[in-house]
């Protein structure tokens, strides 16, 4: 419990810095009010409008007053939707990490077995095909192979709708197209950290006891070969975010990537901040539970 | 002979698959092991003993293989046994505990998974049966606090509690044959002769045939009743323990017999013999031991020594004898 507050306290710099590159980049990249009014603005009402807005102020003091409000939990207004920017986004939240669930779950699915598989037969003609497969899943941009998936399985054989969040058919190629390159990823890790253990005395004790092959390698070996990939794959939670800005571009899924994609070309900066700090509060939380899984999965390692 | 040989083992070859085609490590290996006995087989690295041992368990890394030669187990032919069949006997009928305690128990599952996992497997007990037999085998090999130990984890143990916990598994399902490769090797001098002295009690009191592997002559004497000596994948000696201590009669017995330093003679340097075991790759010609032996003439790098029957147990190979 110590040790969970203390690294929660550690958070609070990285929230900060944060906020602080995410305020000024949105706000170096262009101006919100051209894009609010209408070409026809005359200097006059676009000066009154950077007024009320409080754009005038010097940048340190908008910064202040952004995160006074922050501290209460207020992360301001949309430009766009005129409404509060946080709850713009929880309301897309739900979708990301449906997304986000589905996607690891296809990538587990996925690894596990053709890691393990690729490591017992390591050097055969069947690790090259899947070790090869996996570097062409990791090289495969998601774009490409979501649209890719989408004329195969949507246009010509018409198995998954195109886009759209209605039922759990419409998860599907999305998912795939996501956790195709964390599959790959996983795989590769799985693969070398299996490896590794396979080469161990203890694997050597196992089947001296007389364990079948599978008990050795599935229970045995896999359970430690376990402990770098599900440390490794949480920290891959930014990856899978980012994969999410993408994915729900391409499959129009209705999440907070694509909200946020939205926000940043219509310089909605509130929801732009407040989308970040979202995102910065689950890497960071996944990074916590990346470790305390590690601490779970590995006895060696000690509670303090 | 009155014992009935538990093991046989006949020409036993084994070979392993490396870039450079086959490396045979051991070549023409032929010993048995009798009921009740503790064999000790003797050598340098890379004589072939573990590799042996591996043969006869059946748990050779994969790109190794027995390619000749037989292995007979209470009248089974081990190589003729089906994967099924030869695990039925492992940890069970034949049982090995390692070198190294430090690695050879899994890190992530604690002492009583490890042990009632055998234990389950072979007599088909239940779990909570099992655990009470595994509380039973700790104490037996002499851990204190058998209950609380079954809930540890192998880091939590010291070196040598881990090798009586290995022993403990090693004779959880009674087995006929205990191989024992370098037991005592990585432990402290006190805790080797704790081990040692339980293995020996232990074998007094079951009939449980034990083969030990060493380069450790004190531990021979300490344990074994009969010795092997290996090199180079061959066997070169083989004499009941007195008797080899008495009289050892190949030359690289001689050597490791001087190699061991004594008390009360001030000597400025240890016999050591000189140079390594050949590669298996590069094997000598003629008898394998010449280029590193005093007594080596012009016929040893030519004719490649039987194993000669000197007496009834005492077996030598060399032309020199």
């Amino acid at each position: 419990m110590k040790y969970l507050i203390q690294n929660l306290l550690k958070t609070i710099p990285v929230f900060i810095l944060i906020s602080l590159i995410v305020f000024v980049l949105v706000r170096v990249t262009g101006d919100p009010v051209s894009l609010l009014l209408p070409e026809t603005a005359t200097d006059a009402e676009r000066e009154s409008l950077r007024e009320s807005l409080g754009f005038n102020d010097p940048l340190y003091m908008q910064y202040l007053h952004y995160m006074s409000d922050v501290v209460r939990g207020d992360f301001g207004e949309s430009l766009r939707y005129n409404t509060d920017a946080l709850a713009i986004i929880l309301e897309r939240l739900p979708a990301t990490l449906e997304l986000a669930i589905a996607s690891m779950i296809v990538a587990i699915l996925i690894a596990i077995p053709l890691g393990i598989l690729s490591a017992m037969k390591r050097n055969t003609f069947l690790d090259l095909f899947i070790t090869g497969g996996a570097v062409l899943g990791k090289a495969m941009p998601s774009f490409w192979l979501g649209i890719m998936l989408i004329l195969l399985l949507s246009v010509v054989f018409q198995i998954f709708p195109v886009s759209g969040r209605d039922s759990l058919m419409h998860l599907v190629l999305p998912a795939i197209t996501l956790g195709t390159g964390i599959a790959a990823e996983m795989t590769r890790l799985i693969r070398s950290s299996m490896l590794e253990i396979l080469g161990q005395d203890f694997v050597r004790t196992a089947r001296s006891k007389g364990l079948r092959e599978a008990v050795v390698v599935n229970i045995h070996a896999f359970r430690n070969a376990l402990i770098p990939v599900v440390t490794i794959m949480a920290l891959q939670t930014s990856t899978l975010i980012g994969g999410t800005l993408i994915t729900e571009t391409v499959f129009a899924w209705p999440g907070m990537g694509q909200l946020l994609v939205q926000a940043v070309n219509l310089r909605d900066m509130a929801v732009v901040q407040a989308a970040t700090f979202l995102i910065a509060f689950f890497v960071i939380l996944s990074n916590l539970l990346a470790d305390l899984l590690y601490r779970l999965l590995d006895p060696r390692i000690k509670y303090n | 002979m009155a014992a009935t040989k538990l093991m046989e083992v006949e020409d036993l070859k084994v070979r392993f698959k490396t870039e450079n085609g086959y490396v045979s490590t051991v070549n023409g290996v032929t010993f048995s092991i009798l009921e009740g006995e503790t064999l000790a087989i003797v050598g340098e690295s890379g004589s072939g003993k573990s590799v042996t041992s591996l043969a006869l368990m059946g748990i050779l890394p994969s790109n190794g293989e027995v390619y000749e030669g037989e292995m007979t187990f209470k009248d089974k032919d081990l190589r003729k046994l089906s994967k099924k069949e030869y695990r039925g006997l492992r940890g069970k009928e034949i049982s090995m505990i390692f070198q190294e305690p430090m690695t050879a128990l899994n890190p992530v599952f604690t002492i009583g998974f490890q042990l009632r996992e055998t234990i389950i497997l072979h007599f088909k007990m239940k779990k909570e049966q099992a655990h009470q037999r595994g509380i039973e085998m700790l104490q037996l090999v002499g851990i204190p606090d058998a209950e609380k130990v079954m809930t540890r984890f192998p880091h939590q143990l010291s070196g040598g509690m881990r090798q009586r916990v290995m022993i403990a598994i090693a004779l959880s399902c009674n087995p006929s044959l205990l191989i024992a490769d370098e037991p005592t090797t990585a432990l402290d001098v006190t805790i080797q002769a704790q081990i040692l002295t339980l293995m020996r009690n232990l074998k007094k009191n079951s009939n449980t045939s034990i083969m030990i592997i060493t380069h450790d002559l004190g531990v021979v004497a300490e344990i074994a009743d009969r010795v092997i000596v290996m090199y180079a994948g061959e066997v070169v000696e083989e004499a009941p323990v007195y008797e080899l201590f008495e009289n050892p009669m190949h030359p690289y017995t001689k050597g490791l017999m001087a190699s061991i330093p004594k008390v009360h003679d001030v000597v400025d340097d240890l016999y050591s013999i000189e140079g390594t075991v050949p590669n298996p790759a590069d094997m000598p010609a003629g008898c394998k031991f010449h280029p590193r032996c005093p007594l080596a003439s012009a016929e040893c790098t030519k004719i490649r020594p039987e194993l000669k029957q000197m007496n009834e147990q005492h077996a030598v190979r060399c032309i020199k004898v």
